[in-house]
Parts: structure tokens; sequence; C-alpha cells
């Protein structure tokens, strides 16, 4: 195999240049002409019935152009199960939905507006935890739900409140149990956090005089959210555009329709004027989306010699208001929720439950970070009551190549193993280098993971050489800031043999762009780098025979570098792309590559018994490691330093392999120690500023060490699998299982706070 | 009521009628239109909107347009030296620093300011100094790095003078 130019070299990223020098536009930034400024009204009461709306204050106000409320939008969305109203239909869910919404002259005057519109409530009886709201006998918060249009994979139940059951069934759990020679039983719990890009959430739209609807707005799914716009308004979806301007990160938060949908209605209402509505942080904390707080219950039963054999898993997600994209982490959260490990006898139940909190919905990881801190905690307490060390006790049960997993697959390119050894030797487990300070006790845990990718999936791309032999990239992957646009251009440059510098990527936009399934799930590398690098190689076979005719030698003799075809055999008998297309096609002549891809043998799980035999396109494997010191007094815990071994397959760009797992450490790191959103006894947020919400901050990290790990995938473009998501999987459970092993005290409830610890302390000295 | 004001942005005097209660954030974006100057929370929890007032950095949500008469203000547009990306804004692209690139401006700023102040930061004076502005993409550690690279460019730089 030739040496690769490009790919796997730690290139600076293309967008960079413009990001420093503040010239990137994202959808916050964006101003269009004659555009009206839009604000929302938000629900004050967490489950109650609007008994009447007075908007007559707000329509007088000066300045305004629009106030609407749910009777002149009355449209109802959702990706698998269509629950959530544009503006609320005659009563409200949470404390944050959107009621009515004001397109002013400026925003000053929408919010004064809005401030006008009086709302009379009649209370109902709220949850705000999933296990009461799924109880036999609790009043349904969606009472037509039996009627709400679903996709074909959704699972009901008889329990109330519950939006999908998710099902795995193998083998005979209570026999597995019954032959066991150790049973354990846990409880833990996860509370919801907030994604917290910097950038808060924002959407412009517009209504043309043909009824077309264009909407900007930095979202991870373009072509999805036109297909749930499209379905929602009843529109084909070629009347209906999106445009992306650049996002200030999202991590699963700017997907599907949230402040789109309040643009979308002020925009049928403005007379073909541009509508922006920016939420401000407050807003963008409720009334967008939040992680999944979860309550996960694990029973497992080991036979003495710490072979695994039966594990029962239950776990309630807690959906918030409405489904968003409850039923999907629920099914692929909890599928691989009992860990990456050989169990004959698997019994999983998910249950994805409406409250009424805030939405949640996609967040990195996707119901995988939830599953990993019961489970991996669960595998070392396991370990302590079998008297073993807990990576001898992994190292028995990890999956290998070559395993046939508890949902029926089989697998191979299994990294994992190298991970656990790597991140273990790294942070030194098993050696005790230093005794622990007065006051503070010294522990190190680690924790692995495995996690799929949303499959089957479909990316398009298209590569544009032109006559100055400059490539352009046609592709639907949104930059979110992981650094997409570099690595497909490191792939298009790879294919062509052209410097990275004369690549570009096209603006994305539904009008011009090929389809593509979505920015999520660590899919685009996989994914995305296969349909580019077909469209670039699709691309040189033309321009390989455009020059062999020029070159007067068969193609293959031809060798692409440099910008340049040259003869394999002599160097100097070269011509430029730029060239080629000239001498072929005239000075405007371009030549088009077109590529896609599809992983074909990928199949959904079965709804009953959540098996499939390709599940996933490819696994993402991972072990991370941790080493604290518990301050006894506080309870506070200090992190000394974090190691994190990642197998990605091939890294199309170290450095920025590098920088997603340090980055998914550090939002790991304040999902273990700090974050969670605090909704109280009414349905409100406590928490929802900077000020108030702990965000990991420059003196929160310690020392972090990453390990790249390459165990290839043969499917992925040079071998490469994913990595946008594992990054924050598995590091709380491995903090959890460095302060347990530093205290010899479990404790189940995230997040890790010194109060917590603290009491965990006195409880376990009383 | 509006009021009259004479700033200094960027090294051009400028002389604007504006509210007084305008956010010198509000005043930069959207009557001036450089939008490289991010919102990321207007309550001065982040530091996404940090530029310099008179060589301190300074939250521009927090701060009155009626108070900037005479006032010299620096922004992300005015970092550059000439058509040359600044040390930090170089260390920067080449670390990794920026990834969404929302935090980036402010960051830079805030790194600005320090390194006006103090050539050769410890690690830990880096981390004290941008522990008020967050990043959510990082984690911090090539920001850190790049602090660290543009330290040791800048202290070159003044050795060959």
């Amino acid at each position: 195999m030739e040496e690769l130019a490009v790919v796997g070299k730690s290139v600076t990223r293309i967008d960079a240049e413009e990001k420093v020098t503040g010239q990137t536009v994202y959808g916050y930034d964006l101003v269009l002409p004659g555009m009206l400024y839009g604000k929302a009204l938000f629900s004050t009461r967490p489950h109650a019935i609007i008994k009447r709306i007075n908007t007559e204050k707000a329509k007088n106000y000066p300045g305004v152009h629009a106030v609407i409320t749910g009777a002149d939008a009355p449209w109802i969305h959702g990706e698998t199960i269509k629950d959530t109203p544009f503006l609320a239909q005659g009563k409200v869910r949470y404390v944050g939905e959107p009621i009515a919404a004001v397109a002013a002259v400026d925003e000053d005057t929408a919010q004064a507006a809005v401030a006008l519109i009086e709302v009379e409530y009649e209370d109902l009886p709220a949850y705000f935890s999933p296990e009461e709201a799924s109880k036999p006998g609790a009043r349904a918060i969606h009472e037509d739900y039996p009627k709400y249009h679903k996709a074909d994979f959704i699972v009901t139940s008889p329990l109330p409140n519950v939006c999908e059951h998710f099902k795995l069934r193998t083998g005979d759990v209570e026999q597995g149990l019954r032959k066991s020679d150790l049973v354990l039983e846990q409880r833990y719990r996860v509370p919801a956090i907030q994604h917290a890009a910097m950038e808060p959430h924002s959407a412009h739209a517009m209504v043309d005089d043909s009824g077309k609807l264009t909407v900007w707005v930095p979202n991870d799914a373009p072509f999805r959210v036109r297909t749930e716009t499209a379905e929602a308004l009843g529109l084909p979806p070629e009347k209906i555009r999106y445009i992306n301007p650049y996002q200030g990160g999202g991590f699963g938060s700017k997907g599907g329709l949230k402040v789109e949908r309040i643009a979308i209605a002020l925009a049928y209402h403005t007379k073909g004027r541009p509508v922006r509505v920016k939420f401000n942080r407050q807003e963008t904390f409720v009334s967008t989306s939040t992680r999944h707080g979860a309550i996960v219950r694990i029973k497992s039963g080991v036979k003495s010699d710490g072979t695994l054999v039966a594990r029962e898993i239950t776990i309630y997600w807690d959906a918030g208001a409405y489904s968003e994209k409850s039923a999907t982490v629920c099914i692929r959260g909890s599928l691989p929720s009992p860990g990456p490990y050989r169990i004959p006898h698997v019994k999983v139940d998910g249950y994805a439950v409406y409250t009424n909190k805030p939405v949640a919905g996609a967040f990195r990881g996707y119901g995988i970070p939830q599953a990993a801190w019961a489970c991996e905690q669960h595998m070392d307490d396991l370990a302590k009551r079998l008297h073993m060390d807990p990576l001898e006790f992994r190292l028995k049960n990890i999956f290998v190549d070559g395993d046939i997993t508890y949902w029926g697959e089989e697998l191979h390119n299994v990294g994992l193993k190298e991970t656990l050894l790597r991140a273990t030797e790294a942070i030194g487990w098993g050696k005790t280098e230093k005794l622990d300070p007065k006051g503070f006790k010294i522990g190190k845990g680690f924790a692995c993971i495995s996690k799929p990718t949303r499959t089957p999936t479909t990316s398009n791309a298209s590569v544009l050489v032109d006559g100055q032999g400059k490539v352009t990239i046609l592709a639907g992957t949104v930059e979110i800031g992981q650094g997409c646009s570099t690595m497909l251009s490191q792939v298009a440059a790879e294919e062509l043999g052209v410097p990275i510098e004369n690549t570009r990527m096209h603006p994305l936009d539904t009008d011009v762009i090929p389809f593509d399934s979505s920015t999520t799930s660590s899919r685009s590398t996989f994914h995305m780098g296969n349909a580019v690098r077909h469209a670039a190689i699709h691309a040189r076979e033309q321009l390989a025979q455009m020059a062999s005719g020029i070159l007067q030698a068969p193609e293959e003799h031809l060798r692409f570098s440099d910008g340049k075809v040259f003869l394999k055999k002599d160097p100097h008998h070269a011509i430029t792309l730029g060239e080629v297309i000239r001498t072929q096609l005239g000075p405007d002549g371009v030549v088009r590559g077109n590529g896609s891809y599809t992983y074909e043998l990928g199949k959904d799980v079965d709804p009953q018994t959540g098996h499939s035999d390709h599940a996933s396109a490819f696994y993402m494997y991972a072990t991370q490691a941790a080493e604290v010191a518990v301050d006894e007094e506080t309870g506070r815990v200090r992190l000394l330093r974090v190691v994190a071994a990642h197998d990605v397959g091939k890294a199309i760009n170290p450095l920025n392999c590098v920088a997603q797992v340090e980055g998914g450490l550090a939002m790991g790191i304040g999902a273990a120690l700090h974050e969670e959103l605090v909704v109280d006894n009414q349905g409100r947020v406590r928490n929802p500023s900077f000020l108030d919400y702990h965000l990991v901050t420059s003196l929160d990290v310690p020392e972090m060490k990453t390990i790249i790990v390459e165990c290839p995938a043969p499917d992925g473009p040079y071998g490469a699998k994913g990595l946008g998501e594992p990054g924050l999987a598995p590091t709380p459970a491995a903090i959890g299982n460095a302060v347990a092993n530093a205290l010899g005290i479990r404790i189940y409830d995230l997040p890790l706070t010194p109060e917590r610890v603290y009491w965990a302390i006195q409880a376990a000295t009383d | 009521m509006n009021t009259r004001i004479q700033i200094r942005l960027n090294g051009k005097i400028l002389t604007l009628t504006v509210p007084p209660f305008r956010l010198l954030l509000d005043l930069l974006r959207d009557e001036i239109g450089l939008t490289g100057t991010k919102e990321g929370c207007g309550t001065g929890d982040c530091g996404a909107c940090t530029v310099l007032l008179n060589g301190k950095p300074v939250n521009s949500c927090l701060v009155l347009s009626g108070e900037l008469d005479g006032a010299d203000i620096v922004t992300i547009e005015g970092l550059k030296i000439g058509p040359h990306l600044h040390p930090v804004q170089q260390a920067f692209v080449q670390e990794g620093g920026a990834q969404c690139g929302y935090c980036t401006p402010g960051m830079l700023m805030m790194t600005k300011s320090l390194l006006d102040e103090n050539q050769n930061p410890t690690e830990e004076e880096i981390r004290f100094a941008l522990s008020g502005n967050l990043c959510r993409c990082t984690g911090y550690a090539k920001i850190i790095q790049a602090v660290q690279i543009a330290a040791a460019e800048l202290r070159k730089d003044e050795a060959g003078k």
C-alpha cells in the first residue's frame, strides 16, 4: 500500500484562521435584510390546562407585527412520536414550554409585548420522577398518546406515561441467576444535565411569496429536520430549505425543532419578512433539551471464578415533557447497557417515561454515559465481592474478536482489550506510588465502554475540481466544532493528490448539498468519510482518463500528487490537474465526482428481543482511568490526572482526535463532579445560568493523557471508526471507581459533589 | 435620550450617537456590525464577549455605552498586526486551541491581556487568568498549550527587538 500523504497527519484545522480572527458567522450572528425579532412566552406551570390566553394588549403594543398562540400554529411534530406542538395546544406540560410568540421591530419591543400576554391556568398534578410517573394509576401527561403517530419500531407499554419500552431478551436470566455463585443488585441514579454549548440557540425563518419556507439555523441534521418540518406542516420537502450557518457547539442539543419552530410559526404571520428568534442563556438551559436523567437497576450473577453468567437491567429514562429523541436514546442506550462483556443470560427493560420536566433529548453519548455510570461501578463491586482485581475480572469477560454479543452480533476488530491494558498501565493500576497525604485519601479507578452508531444511515457527497485545480466538497456533514471539514478535506486531498490548501467545503444548504442522514452518533468520519472518498476517487478516475490522453500513457501508469498527474516511472512527465481540465473541458470546465455510502448490512434491533446481527456499522471502544484525592474533611474530590484510551480504527487527524477526547473528558469530569440541572418540586429549573450551573473551567481540569488505539475497521475510510461521543462516556464511572477505591465507599448518585461525598463518608463512619 | 460618544475602536476614531443604556456588546455587534465578539450568556458569566477596554479585559455585556466616551476599545477584529496573525492567534491555530470557535475571540482577548501584563506566566497563572472564559469543546488543554507557545513566541520577539 502506498504511503498516505495527508490522511493520518495532524494538519491544522482548515477553519482555524477564520475562527481566531472573528470572521466566522454563527447562527447567533446572522443578520437578514428586513428581519423582525421574535420572542416567546413560556409556561410558568409544570402541568396545567390553559383556560384562557389574552393577547390583545400585546397586539396593540407599538412596533409589534405579529402575536401568535397555538391556535395560529396548529402543528405537531416529533422525530419518532408526533407529540410536540409548535406552541402549546390547550395545555402545558413543563415550566418553560413555549405558549405564545411575538414578532416586532426589535428584540426589546418583542420582549415588552410578550410580558403583556395574559395566561390563565388550571393546574394538574405533576410528576417529576420517571418511577412515579410510570406507576400504575398515574395520570397521563399525554392523554392522546395512544392516538399519536409513531414510528414502526416504537414499543408501547401498559404502564402510564411510558413512551417507549425497549426489551432485550437473551437466554434465561432467572435460571442464570440461580446458577450463579454470587448475585448482586444495585440502583444508580444520574441527573439531567445540559449541553451548554457556548453559542445559545437561535433560528431565522422566512416564507416567500411562492410559499417556500427557508430556515437559517445551525442544526446538526438539516435533512432530518427538513423531513420533520415537512411532516408537521404538510408540505413537500422541496418547499422547505434549511441553510446552516456555523454552529458554536451543539453536543446533541442543536437538532430537531426547538427554537426553529418558534421562528417558523412566526414567519407564517409576518408577510414575507424574515424573523429571528434568539434564545438567551436561561431559555437555552430550560427550553431546548437536556441529557436524560436516568435510574438504573442492575442485578448480576457471577461464578466464583469471575465468569459473568446473568445480568438483568431496568432503566427509567426521564424523557421530560415530550418524546424528542427519547425513544431512540432508550433503544440505543439500553441495548449495550449490560456493558462490553460476554454474558449468556441477559434481560434489559428500558422505559422512556414522560415527566413534567424540561424535554430530554440527544446528548453526546446517547445514553451510554448513564448506563456506564451504573454498569462499570457495579463491575468493580462485583470484583470486590469476588476478591478479584477489577482489571482481571474485566479481562475475563470483555468482548474480543469473534465474540457473539448478547444482542446476537459477531464482533470483529475489537480494540477494547488494548484500550483497557493501556489505560490501566498509564494510570499505574495496581501500583501505589504515594502515601495518602494528611486528610486525603488517594484512589484510582477505570471504566470501559463500547458504543454503537446509528445504523443503517446514508451519506452522499460530491467533489468538484475546477480549471484552477481547486477542489470543492459538497457534503451534508455539519461543522459543529468537531473538525469534520478538515477531516473531509484530508480525505479529498489524499485521493486527488492535491495540497489541502486547495480544498474547501461548500456551505451547507439543503437545496444544493446532497442528502446526509445527520451529524450525530459519531457517524460522520465513517459514513461521510467513505462518501467523500468515493466521490474523490470518481473525480480522479475521470481526470485520469483525460490525463492518459494528454500524457499518452495508460491510466494505471499515472500517479496523482502535489496537484499534478505524473507518470509513475518519469515524475518529470507531469501536468497539473487544472491544465488537464482546461485542456479537455475549456477554461471554465469542472469535473464532478459523486460518492455515496450506506452500511448495507445494518439492521435495526428486533423490537421484541432487542436482537440484530448487524446493529451498528462499527463500534467504538474506550477505557478511561482516573486518579483522585478525596478530602475527608470536606468531601471534595480532587482529580489528580485522567487517562483516556480510545480505539478510533484509524486516526485521520491525530491532533483532532486528541482534541475530541480532551473535550469529552472535560465534559465527563463536569458530569462526574458538579453538573446537575436542578428542578424543584414545582418543576422550575433552579440553576439556569453559568453562575449557578457549574460548567468545567480551566481550573477544574487536571493533567489529561490521551492514548489513540488503532484497530482498523475494514469498512471504514482508511480503517477509521468514530470518536465524537465516547470521550465523556466512561469518565464519571472511572472517577466513581477511583473515589470508591480511595474511600472504600460506593456512591450511587451523580454528581459527586463535596456535600454528597461528605455525607457518604459520615454515613459510613456512623 | 441618546448620547454622543467618541471612541477609539481597533485604532480608529468613531463618533456615535447611541442610547446610553446600550450594552457595549450590542453596540459592537448590532450598531457597528462587528460580530467577532460573541454573546454566550449576557450576564458576565462566560467571557465570550471579552474585549479590551483601555487595555483591560471586560465582559462587554456588562458595559454601558454611556460610560464609553473617550474609551480605547480593542476587539478580536483588531488583534491582527497588519496582515499577520498576532502570535496568540497563530498559536491557537497551530495547537488546535479552537474547535467550534465560539469562545475563541473572548479567550484570545483574555490571553492578550494576560500576556501584555506577564510574558512568562506559569501554567497555574494561565489557568487562573482564563478561568472566567468558558469553553465546552476543548477541555482547555490545547488552549493552555497555545498560550504557553504564544508567550514563548512573544518573549522571542521581545528579545529580538
